[in-house]
């Protein structure tokens, strides 16, 4: 089957300041890959170049087979992105957001619904849904943007730490969400430098450091080579 | 156009806050309430005054003084029987704001044609310019009596002559040229009712540009504190309809914001009766300025509402810039000065130069901010300028046009989110 995205010779600088030294990876149909490094590495980068909010200095991405750069509007109707501060329009009640943000993707009223249902069934809020965004607690304005994220099914979910700052539970549940969601059929690409949550949720990884793929493949199979007990071990080791 | 509509419904309910509705109803209320306070205070002054008079010399010359303050609307509570010092201590305990002591001898002064004096007491209980109107009007009548008793002696002196012409043997008739127009009348006072309705223009072209420009700065700037702009960058909508969404709630809400505020600062100036006012004294002019062709047809106040509404066009694309240049909500009230002082500089400089007149670097200094135009206009109009109201017109299309694809081109690129000009800092920088 070919790759959702397909990321060749992909670098970025910002004035004389190398963000992406040249990377290779793709993503393939419902599979998670996910990008691990240490802050500054370049992770956040490439989600936004492939999420149409950077441009990017050379390399070529592909995304269903259409150039990222040429049909930016194509790659924005099939993908959804949940950057890793995101917020909420804090004025706006928890059903009213995920109406306005179903709008933008729905044919139709019947569409929109469905898309409403689907993240209202996600988020798990029930009747604080009814009010205001600016009163959630941090776990809960992460679960209704990854439910906003996720209610259209997306071809390709692109989350940028998707449970940083959340505590054990909200992790958990936020990681139960992603998986069965890539069962049914949404591939996802997210970062993160927690390696433990990596290692439980991803299909593929890539270590990134420095702008530069280190290794990639599956967790598994880079303990295996590295001789290392977890992802952790791994990078260490990448690194050396 | 579904995508374009859904963002700015939801645009405009950012904007339009309970907060809002509250400070604009409050002003309205707080510019009806001063209104009508003005209102009873001007009624109070214009209508009978109670002033009290000590006549100390009891002469038909002093009644007829006190008849003619009678019939010039006041009240006269006239003190008998008393020293000067007791009837200041009599009417500092009464309402009168004034007392009138008419000295012993003043008919005799009168008579034998030396100068009389009548004293009189302010009783300063407030320092507004309404409360001291009494005294004015007794130098009126006092005045008025002086002409009287001159003409008089004029008359029994040098019978068959006109006093008048006596007293003004030169006199000037005037008359106002414009153009090829010509009626008999005061500069000034052209001058003055030009001037005093070309200033409602940038009041009301500063309050809507503040309004609107600071709502679609803060919509900017909100969308970065609130980090709602990298997902809103990310669902498929066109990025220009973002800009124009943003744009459109920004013009919406501000001109109906600025508006309301008008229709309040109306009512306060209808309160105080400036209307009225304003519509006795020029109702000459009026007449003046008919005869001389200084009257907009409507060619030219739907030329006039053109300026006004490319102005507002430009202050909002300009206000996008910024708003993508502020890093959050407080610094983007700061981006609003430059703004102002761009509508400012051509206000100021209107009230005190004459463009056509300044220096050349000057004028092409005033003519470049777009904000000038409007101002420009109505007085091109009024000297049939079309060539400088069209080219203003032709630039502050131009400008707008810039702006926006300027605009677009940053919300299109990196720049959204990389551009950022900080305050306090030593240097602004574009990282």
């Amino acid at each position: 089957m070919d790759n959702v995205l397909t990321v060749k010779g992909l670098k970025k600088s910002y004035g004389n300041q190398v963000a992406l030294a040249g990377i290779d990876f793709e993503v393939r149909p419902g599979e998670v890959f996910a990008l691990i490094g240490p802050n500054g590495a370049g992770k956040t980068t490439t989600l936004r170049i492939i999420a149409t909010l950077l441009t990017s200095s050379e390399g070529e991405i592909t995304f269903l087979g259409h150039d990222l750069r040429k049909e930016p509007d194509f790659v924005r109707e099939k993908i959804s992105y949940l950057p890793e501060e995101a917020g909420a329009y804090k004025n706006m009640k928890g059903m009213d957001y995920l109406h306005f943000m179903a709008n933008f993707y729905a044919r139709d009223a019947e569409e929109e619904k469905e898309f409403v249902d689907r993240a209202v069934a996600i988020t798990e809020l029930g009747d604080r849904l009814k009010t205001k965004v600016g009163t959630y607690s941090k776990g809960m304005t992460r679960k209704i943007l990854l439910a906003r994220a996720l209610m259209t099914k997306p071809v390709l979910a692109i989350l940028d730490e998707p449970t940083s700052g959340l505590d054990v539970l909200n992790a958990l549940e936020i990681r139960e969400i992603v998986r069965r969601y890539v069962k049914e059929g949404t591939s996802v690409l997210l970062s993160s430098h927690n390696m433990l949550e990596i290692e439980f949720l991803s299909d593929r990884v890539a270590m990134i450091d420095k702008g530069r793929i280190l290794d990639s493949g599956t967790p598994q199979a880079l303990k295996d080579k590295h001789g290392a007990k977890n992802l952790e071990e791994v990078f260490r080791s990448s690194l050396r | 156009m579904k995508r374009f509509l859904n963002l700015l419904k939801k645009e405009i309910k950012e904007l339009v806050t309970i907060q809002l509705v509250i400070s604009l109803a409050f002003t309205i209320l707080l510019f009806q309430f001063i209104g009508r306070i003005s209102k009873k205070e001007v009624q109070k002054a214009l209508g009978v005054q109670t002033i009290s008079a000590l006549d100390l010399d009891n002469s038909p010359a002093s009644q007829g003084l006190l008849k003619g303050l009678e019939s010039a609307r006041f009240k006269i509570q006239r003190i008998e029987g008393k020293t000067r010092e007791q009837a200041i201590d009599i009417a500092r305990g009464g309402e009168s704001k004034l007392l009138l002591v008419i000295p012993g001898g003043f008919s005799e002064t009168l008579r034998d044609l030396k100068p009389s004096e009548i004293e009189t007491y302010s009783y300063m209980r407030s320092f507004s310019l309404i409360g001291a109107r009494g005294q004015v009007v007794v130098r009126g009548v006092i005045s008025a009596l002086n002409d009287v008793l001159s003409d008089n002696f004029l008359k029994d002196r040098l019978p068959g002559l006109d006093p008048a012409s006596l007293k003004n043997p030169i006199k000037s008739k005037d008359f106002v040229i414009v153009q090829d127009r010509m009626a008999e009348g005061s500069a000034s006072q052209i001058a003055g009712l030009i001037s005093s309705q070309s200033l409602l223009i940038p009041v009301i072209l500063m309050m809507i540009i503040i309004y609107s420009s600071q709502m679609v700065i803060s919509a900017v700037a909100m969308e970065k504190q609130n980090k709602t702009l990298e997902t809103l960058l990310t669902v498929p909508i066109r990025r220009t309809s973002i800009i124009t969404a943003k744009m459109f709630a920004a013009g919406i809400v501000g001109l109906l914001s600025a508006g309301i505020y008008m229709f309040g600062f109306q009512s306060f100036i209808g309160g105080i009766g400036e209307k009225a006012v304003q519509a006795g004294a020029q109702g000459g002019a009026a007449t003046v300025m008919r005869q001389l062709g200084l009257t907009f047809s409507t060619g030219g106040y739907l030329i006039l509402g053109a300026a006004l509404f490319l102005s507002i066009l430009v202050a909002l694309a300009l206000a996008m810039i910024l708003g993508v240049l502020a890093e959050d909500f407080r610094s983007a009230q700061n981006m609003i000065m430059p703004l102002m002082f761009m509508v400012m500089i051509p206000y100021f400089i209107s009230l005190f130069a004459d463009i056509n007149t300044v220096s050349l670097p000057v004028k092409i200094f005033i003519l470049a901010i777009p904000f000038s135009h409007p101002f420009l206009v109505s007085q091109n109009l009024y000297l049939g300028n079309f060539g400088m109201i069209f080219g203003g017109l032709a630039y502050m299309l131009i400008v707008f046009v810039v702006l926006v694809v300027f605009a677009a081109r940053v919300f299109s690129t990196d720049r959204i989110l990389t551009m950022k000009l900080r305050f306090g800092k030593k240097k602004s920088s574009v990282a």
